[in-house]
């Protein structure tokens, strides 16, 4: 600015310097501006979830929209966890995602490893053959899925629930990339070790493909998590029901007591919180890829 | 078995080539153990599911009586000429019409302006980030408390002094009001996708353009937006696909009421199969729907890779 002063000579020109840095400037300001009002359209409604579960049932009908409880409860996380059972649901969502997460870990490595290093006839194939599935909308394998899984008894299991998340078209794609891209030297030397094709998955290939394990891993359990429509169909006892399920029947039976189905909410919540903070950069990375890749 | 191979003949003969293969499988066979979990359970869950869908969709079929006759097309005749169904597709066409472009275009304007700034940057993202990770039933609930006659929403419109619906209640906004919401629970995923595409995109084009004196809109158009294409298409397509198969925010918010006002496809064919247990006619619904998002994702490809992609 100094220097704009002591300038004599421009002018006009000057005044267009200016008007342009001011220009910039407003245009920054107005960018900040928006991007924090939509931010906080973002936020707002859990900031309410979370501050709505901690009052009282007469300061909710009073204050439903202040943001600080008076005076804060915890009854209302009692209300949830005894007549809402959601520790039942929360002990369920966590079995049924724990079982997926690691089997369909397991199954697709060890089938993203054969396709991405073992030479074997038909191999391109059977890869298009998993790979075309990712087209199929889930709409028109529901049905048939329920029906198949209810002529093999497994309606109302916990079988049931798990057994058609053990294998992912995606996570096989996923994994295949990243095995692909390790230097195949890495291998011939377990090779001349002596280690068979297992061997040389489970202690060199899986310990390399870590970050990809975990970015898969993080999708899985979020996928799980939230899953609605699947556990909805197959089970039909409540001591079964994963989280979503249960906190949808909650509130159907609880329609008045909106403080405890916030408490709920955030139960179900949490650990996707958590994982989110922990993981965030393999979620973010993940997503773009899948973006960049299709 | 080596010793037969004849290494110096021309053309190889139909034995031999076979006895290369099956030295192939001999010395590779551990790979099909490897894919055969994977392989058991796709082929179950995604080629016998797919194929028996069809079959059933040509017959009367549900669970409970053991007479399964043949209907040929009845089915689809039926579900052509069923109301409900009719009704199903058309709150689906409208949804997907107005739910495709507002997230592909909002996101994308999140994305330009989030790359614009530097300082929380990162803040932001992880902020409209937070609706996509929810559980899509916890959010759905937070909204129908949001859309209450005084509600949140309306709480908000009063101050600009508007007087808001009773959003949820009301055969008008119903739709609406539902779409709102996942627009909102939608936009910070693909916000995340062209933040990555814009990355990938190098400095120099803008360079260039700034020394040919290009305005910021000029750039957005000649730049930004052919460079994103590959971003782009996937999202569009992406979005196709899941938006034809909207479900469980309607089940929660609206039940496909007020007087059907959001039924969708999906609901339809959930409200066959799994609430009058026709699972044939079910079939057939969800075969029509396939049909239509097939004809809309490959139409789309069509349009997008004519205008030479890659």
């Amino acid at each position: 600015m100094a220097r704009t002063l002591s300038d004599p000579g421009g002018g006009a020109k000057e005044q267009n310097r200016l008007l342009l840095v001011a220009t910039k400037r407003s245009f920054t300001i107005i960018v900040y501006a928006l991007l924090i009002a939509l931010a906080f359209s973002m936020i707002f409604p859990y900031l309410w979830m979370l501050a709505n579960s901690f009052k009282s049932r007469t300061d909710f009908f009073t204050n439903p929209y202040s943001v600080i409880p008076m005076p804060p409860t915890l009854s209302t996380y009692y209300d949830a966890l005894t007549i809402g059972r959601m520790g039942v649901y929360l002990g369920n969502s966590i079995l049924y995602a724990a079982a997926v997460l690691v089997v369909q870990l397991f199954i697709d490595s060890l089938a993203a490893y054969s396709f991405a290093r073992v030479d074997f006839p038909g191999r391109e194939a059977l890869f298009l053959a998993v790979l075309a599935t990712l087209m199929l909308p889930g709409s028109v394998t529901l049905i048939p899925t329920f029906l198949i899984a209810h002529g093999l008894g497994l309606t109302n299991t916990f079988t049931g629930v798990v057994l058609p998340g053990f294998a992912g078209a995606f996570g096989i794609f996923l994994l295949r990339q990243f095995f692909l891209n390790i230097p195949r030297e890495l291998e011939d030397a377990a090779r001349i070790d002596g280690s068979g094709f297992f061997g040389t998955y489970w202690r060199i290939m899986l310990p390399l493909a870590k970050p990809a394990m975990v970015t898969l891993g993080v999708f899985i359990f979020l996928n799980e998590w939230s899953s609605f429509v699947w556990p909805l169909i197959i089970l039909s006892d409540w001591k079964k029901y994963p989280v979503t399920v249960g906190i949808a029947l909650f509130r159907d039976v609880n329609q008045i007591n909106w403080p405890a189905v916030f408490a709920g909410s955030t139960i179900v919540s949490f650990p996707i919180v958590i994982l989110f903070v922990l993981a965030q950069e393999y979620i973010i990375g993940g997503i773009s890829l899948s973006g960049l890749k299709g | 078995m080596t010793t037969l191979a004849q290494p110096s003949q021309p053309v190889q003969s139909r034995a031999s080539r076979q006895r290369e293969l099956w030295k192939r499988v001999r010395k590779t066979w551990p790979g099909y153990l490897f894919i055969s979990p994977a392989g058991l359970l796709i082929t179950v869950f995604s080629y016998i599911a797919i194929i028996f869908s069809l079959y059933i969709s040509f017959h009367q079929y549900d669970i409970i009586s053991e007479a399964r006759p043949f209907e040929g097309l009845e089915n689809y005749t039926r579900a052509l000429s069923d109301k409900l169904v009719r009704i199903g597709f058309r709150n689906t066409f409208i949804y997907v019409i107005v739910i495709v472009p507002s997230i592909t275009i909002i996101s994308l304007m999140l994305a330009v302006l989030g790359n614009q700034v530097r300082r929380g940057r990162a803040l932001f993202r992880t902020v409209f980030f937070i609706p996509t990770i929810t559980p899509i039933v916890v959010t759905s609930m937070l909204w129908v408390w949001l859309y209450e006659p005084t509600g949140g929403i309306n709480r908000l419109l009063q101050m600009m002094n508007v007087e808001g619906p009773n959003w949820l209640f009301n055969p008008k906004t119903a739709l609406p009001a539902i779409m709102i919401m996942t627009i909102w629970g939608a936009v910070g995923y693909y916000m995340i996708i062209f933040l990555a595409g814009l990355a990938e995109i190098p400095e120099v084009f803008y360079e260039a353009a700034k020394v040919d004196g290009a305005g910021r809109w000029h750039t957005f158009w000649n730049i930004t937006i052919p460079l994103l294409r590959n971003s782009l298409i996937f999202a569009f397509v992406t979005l196709t696909i899941a938006a034809f198969q909207v479900f469980t925010q309607v089940f929660i918010m609206t039940q496909g009421g007020p007087m059907n006002s959001t039924q969708t496809v999906q609901m339809v064919v959930y409200h066959y199969a799994f609430q009058r247990f026709e699972m044939g006619y079910a079939s057939a619904i969800s075969w029509l729907l396939f049909g239509v998002i097939f004809f809309f994702s490959a139409l789309q490809l069509k349009l997008f890779i004519s205008r030479e992609l890659y």
